[in-house]
């Protein structure tokens, strides 16, 4: 107990002199450092999330092999075959494609957003990741219907009012005509839903539309498919759609930082060595920053 | 770094896989034949007796010459058999996602993405 203490009294009481000068320019170095952790932080949420997603993309795969296994059984018990290559359509059409967006231009995604927000706060990378998305090709129908669907049905409704108002002398009976007016063009009933997709200027090449537009891959298969081949289908979607973007768009994030990490530590080494310099601690530090 | 009309006109997925895998995938949508003149699929179905020279020829189809793939999944077991092309790729388009099949189950040791995460904590 006695000797330990003499060992250590004199070099504390020797090493003052020569800590205390090199002690405080390593307290300032931490932020090359710091930058560097926060973004290894920062790769390391992205991993995470990485992994996660891969979990997510194995238990969809699980399923959707599940299903098809199960249809196949179903089809095999039936003598028709198992559904596999022999069946696809040789003139098949994409019908969910990708589109590729830069990290910057905000075009979609909700989680993604998230995603950026967080790499923009954490890594503060330069380099804009690519983010990747997955949608049905003919692009949104839904709602670009839905303006014109509005604009044919005000003008259907106030026609209606005025042939009412014009025609009918009997004010009161109007609840009664409004249903017969719409079976008088019965031919002309579909109007808020073909006109909706007629207007779109499909009047002019309906054929050459019809032939290149993508068509369910279920039909491939026939009219009535098995139950287990419609799961597998929407297991399949969900993959497509959710994760495999999803994937894509973390690993280009991920190699985006990397490269990051990379350009830091290397500015690192520049500054140790810029540092070191006077005092020529290493050469091989010096080597390495000039490589 | 890719020009944006490098990576806008990129707008199809790719499959290599075994046929389950490639089956799956196609339903959900994203199979695609090109007009008659070429006729280029963007999935291959591979089986035992497929030779690595037609995946590996596959792979440099959807990687370089063609330029409106997106994204190119293929089966681990399928890349292990081209692996070294695999790992020597470093396009950033398209980008290539390794995915299990049915009889093979992911193996994150041989994930391209998860090799990256060691190399940058191994150096």
């Amino acid at each position: 107990m006695s000797l330990n203490p003499n060992p250590h009294s004199p070099p504390t009481t020797n090493s003052p002199p020569t800590t205390s000068t090199s002690t405080p320019p390593k307290q300032q170095d931490p932020p090359p450092p710091s930058q560097i952790d926060t973004l290894l932080q920062h790769y390391l949420t992205l991993l995470d999330a990485y992994t996660t997603q891969r979990a997510a993309l194995h238990t969809q795969q699980t399923a959707l092999f599940q299903n098809l296994a199960r249809a196949n059984s179903l089809e095999a018990g039936r003598g028709v075959g198992r559904y596999g290559q022999d069946w696809y359509d040789g003139r098949m059409q994409a019908g969910r494609r990708v589109r590729i967006g830069l990290g910057g231009e905000g075009e979609s995604g909700e989680g993604e957003g998230e995603e950026r927000g967080d790499e923009k706060q954490g890594g503060g990378s330069s380099r804009e990741a690519a983010v990747f998305t997955v949608e049905v090709y003919p692009k949104q129908p839904s709602e670009e219907e839905k303006p014109v669907k509005d604009q044919e049905e005000e003008p259907d409704a106030l026609t209606t009012t005025e042939n009412q108002e014009s025609n009918g002398s009997d004010a009161n009976s109007t609840p009664s005509q409004p249903p017969q007016d719409p079976q008088q063009p019965n031919p002309q009933q579909p109007n808020p839903k073909t006109a909706a997709h007629q207007t779109p200027q499909t009047n002019q090449t309906p054929k050459a539309e019809a032939e290149n537009a993508p068509k369910d891959p279920l039909k491939w298969f026939g009219i009535l498919t098995p139950l287990p081949l419609r799961q597998a289908q929407s297991h399949a979607i969900t993959a497509v759609e959710d994760i495999i973007p999803r994937l894509s768009t973390l690993s280009a994030e991920m190699a985006a930082v990397e490269l990051e990490v990379r350009r830091a530590r290397k500015r690192r080494v520049k500054a140790e060595k810029g540092e070191g310099g006077g005092g020529g601690e290493n050469e091989r530090g010096t080597r390495w920053g000039f490589g | 770094m890719a020009s944006q009309a490098d990576f806008r006109d990129r707008q199809f997925l790719a499959v290599i896989g075994d046929e389950d895998s490639v089956t799956g995938l196609l339903l959900a949508g994203i199979g695609h034949v090109t007009a008659p003149p070429d006729n280029q699929k963007n999935f291959l179905v591979v089986d035992a007796k497929t030779d690595n020279s037609a995946i590996e020829a596959a792979f440099e189809n959807f990687t370089t010459e063609r330029k409106d793939i997106g994204i190119v999944l293929i089966n681990q077991h399928v890349a292990d058999r081209i692996r070294n092309r695999i790992d020597t790729y470093t396009q950033a388009f398209p980008t290539v996602l390794e995915i299990p099949s049915k009889d093979h189950p992911y193996d994150p040791e041989k994930d391209s993405v998860l090799r990256r995460v060691r190399r940058l904590f191994g150096e």
